[in-house]
């Protein structure tokens, strides 16, 4: 090919804004300065609650989207890790009298491996059989979860104390503070990690997977890691939720959240990290900060169900991408909207 | 990644038996089923270490089916492909036959597509770099946290798959999308990801298909280079007589999954058999 149809794309010189972390960073920053806010009275104190809860879920969501973003499979299980990662976080710190990290790496390491065992019991058959065994996995969790009084405090909850780390006491703004901390932190990870070999190793299966095979990557190992990586996250997404919120209920965990976590999924974009979070944003805040306050459709009971129903449709129709492909095919900054080459390639069928 | 002990234990039932010294890959009675229909029969072919090889036959004749069987796409229903992988002292023999597909291209045997697979959303480079998957060693964690060996590898493979996009001369658009690039630059893309693989054999599936006639010249000079360059054999499929007779050191024909000639491009060119296979019996 001639070097000389360049697209005058390849030479633009990236601006200093393009790093990714300054910007993860400045997300981290804008978040973190929410508390000052409620602080100065410009903020309902309990907008802060929801907020809390927008960056919990959004830790959720961005391991689904890995999930379902990559590896083209759903989880119906994601609120029982949630769950489960929120109990043995509570466990730890009040009955065994562990410290906070310890407590989070049991948290999350538990729930995981037993996602793996899960993923490598009904990975081996394509199709929906993970969505069946994750649905199942987190029905008997929640019923445990009710059962387990010893541990879970049944159907009265579990409770615990904000965090103490390294012999510093948390309230509720450095709680919330550190939230935004691990969601970042999580972003920068998540971000690492897709744009690295593993990432491309996803990409390939989603993209082809007879070239993601031929280029040696292993399916199920692929298949595997994205779950494990769900598992996680919702794990940790629980252990922060008990920590900010200081209850966790079995009625928390049921299959309506991992459905939401879904639904923030799709609205938000696929493989989008940004989309991930203001999925998540309009799924859980919008209806309780917004449309509530409004007159006549603020009264309607189940809106929040109502709305996110009517989101999905909308999007599944009109915005397959979800939001973060409508802002990409509005400014498409640095990928050129996709073009396929059906035209061209259109099948040459030897055999 | 290869292990001594394994090598020796092969080479008494394998090495010596199944690969003459100067091949590279023997494909040996090799039969696979669909349904009633006998896509492959008990066919056997050979090729030389460095050699252009090609496989013909008309349409349907089971081309494709032959290396998806080679590359395990396809599990044979009968026969053997023993394989000359790894380089150097890591050389072995290994029949590819059972083998999981995605081990192929450990063992030194990369193939592309008749219909290009490539990842639209992914930059012609990370496509690239896809080729370069098994050759890293850092784990996800070091990769998640940007660890210096995951650093290291990043950065290295990266280098080399620049390389082998400036080899094939698209180096200047390594960075665009690969969705909307033309066919001709996607093609290219797939044959400098398997560049990215350190190649004893090149599996080339219609290398030419959907390229215009300054395309496919310069794919015959491009085999060629490969050839010499990055030192391996070449094995391929095409429809495109011109290019397969210029390029090719020998040619195997094929017809309805069974053999019918193998030699140099000229005798096959005067092969009755073949004739016939693509034009029809003459009436007598």
């Amino acid at each position: 090919m001639n070097e000389m149809n360049e697209s005058p794309l390849a030479s633009l010189k990236p601006s200093p804004w393009s790093s990714p972390y300054l910007r993860f960073v400045l997300f981290g920053l804008l978040a973190a300065s929410l508390p000052l806010l409620s602080g100065s009275g410009l903020m309902k104190s309990s907008t802060l609650n929801y907020i809390g809860n927008v960056l919990v879920y959004a830790v959720a969501a961005l391991g689904l989207n890995l999930l379902l973003g990559y590896a083209g499979l759903i989880s119906l299980g994601t609120a029982g890790f949630m769950g489960l990662g929120s109990y043995i976080a509570a466990y730890a710190v009040k009955d065994m009298g562990l410290s906070f990290w310890a407590a989070l790496t049991a948290a999350v390491l538990i729930p995981t491996l037993i996602g793996l065992l899960i993923g490598l019991i009904s990975l081996r058959i394509e199709g929906i059989y993970l969505a069946i065994a994750t649905l199942c996995v987190s029905e008997i969790l929640l019923k445990s979860f009710e059962q387990a009084d010893s541990i879970t405090g049944g159907m009265q909850g579990k409770s615990v104390s904000y965090p103490v780390i390294f012999g510093h006491t948390f309230n509720r703004s450095s709680t919330y503070i550190l939230l935004v901390v691990a969601l970042t932190l999580v972003m920068i990870l998540t971000h690492n990690f897709v744009s690295g070999q593993k990432g491309r190793a996803l990409h390939a299966m989603r993209g082809s997977e007879v070239a993601a095979q031929a280029m040696g990557v292993n399916l199920l190992q692929y298949r595997l890691i994205a779950f494990s990586l769900a598992t996680a996250y919702a794990a940790l997404s629980g252990a922060l939720y008990v920590f900010f919120i200081k209850f966790s209920y079995p009625s928390v965990w049921n299959l309506n959240l991992s459905l939401y976590v879904l639904a923030a999924v799709v609205i938000g974009g696929l493989r989008s990290i940004y989309g991930t979070i203001i999925g998540t944003f309009v799924v859980w805040a919008v209806p309780d900060l917004v449309l509530k306050k409004l007159p006549v459709v603020g009264g309607i009971n189940g809106l929040p169900y109502i709305f996110n129903g009517i989101l999905i449709i909308l999007v599944v129709m009109f915005a397959p991408q979800g939001i973060s492909g409508l802002w990409q095919a509005k400014f498409p900054l640095k990928r050129k909207k996709k073009e396929k080459e059906e035209a061209i390639s259109g099948k040459k069928e030897d055999e | 990644m290869v292990d001594p002990l394994m090598d020796l234990s092969l080479a008494p039932e394998t090495a010596t038996h199944s690969l003459a010294r100067e091949e590279a890959l023997r494909v040996e009675r090799l039969s696979i089923s669909f349904g009633g229909l006998r896509a492959v029969d008990d066919l056997s072919f050979a090729v030389r270490k460095k050699e252009i090889f090609g496989l013909i036959g008309p349409n349907g004749a089971g081309k494709t089916t032959v290396f998806n069987c080679i590359t395990q796409f396809y599990r044979p229903d009968e026969g053997n492909v023993f394989f000359r992988a790894g380089k150097g002292r890591a050389e072995r023999v290994v029949n590819l036959v059972g083998q999981p597909v995605h081990s192929i291209i450990g063992l030194g045997l990369v193939r592309t597509f008749q219909n290009v697979e490539i990842i639209q959303e992914l930059s012609l480079l990370e496509n690239v770099l896809i080729g370069a998957h098994i050759d890293f060693k850092a784990t996800a964690f070091e990769q998640a946290f940007k660890l210096p060996r995951a650093l290291r590898e990043e950065r290295s493979f990266r280098k080399k798959a620049e390389e082998a996009l400036a080899f094939l001369g698209i180096a200047g658009r390594r960075d665009l999308p690969a969705g909307g690039q033309p066919y001709g630059v996607l093609k290219k893309v797939e044959l400098a990801r398997t560049l990215m693989a350190n190649p004893r054999l090149i599996i080339l599936d219609e290398p030419a298909a959907g390229l215009n006639d300054s395309e496919t010249q310069e794919l015959s000079s491009t085999i060629y280079q490969i050839r010499d360059v990055y030192d391996c054999t070449i094995l391929l499929v095409e429809h495109d007589m011109h290019l397969v007779m210029g390029v090719c050191d020998r040619i195997c024909a094929i017809s309805f999954g069974k053999f019918l000639a193998c030699d140099a491009p000229e005798e096959i060119k005067r092969n009755k058999l073949v004739q016939e296979a693509y034009l029809g019996e003459e009436e007598v």
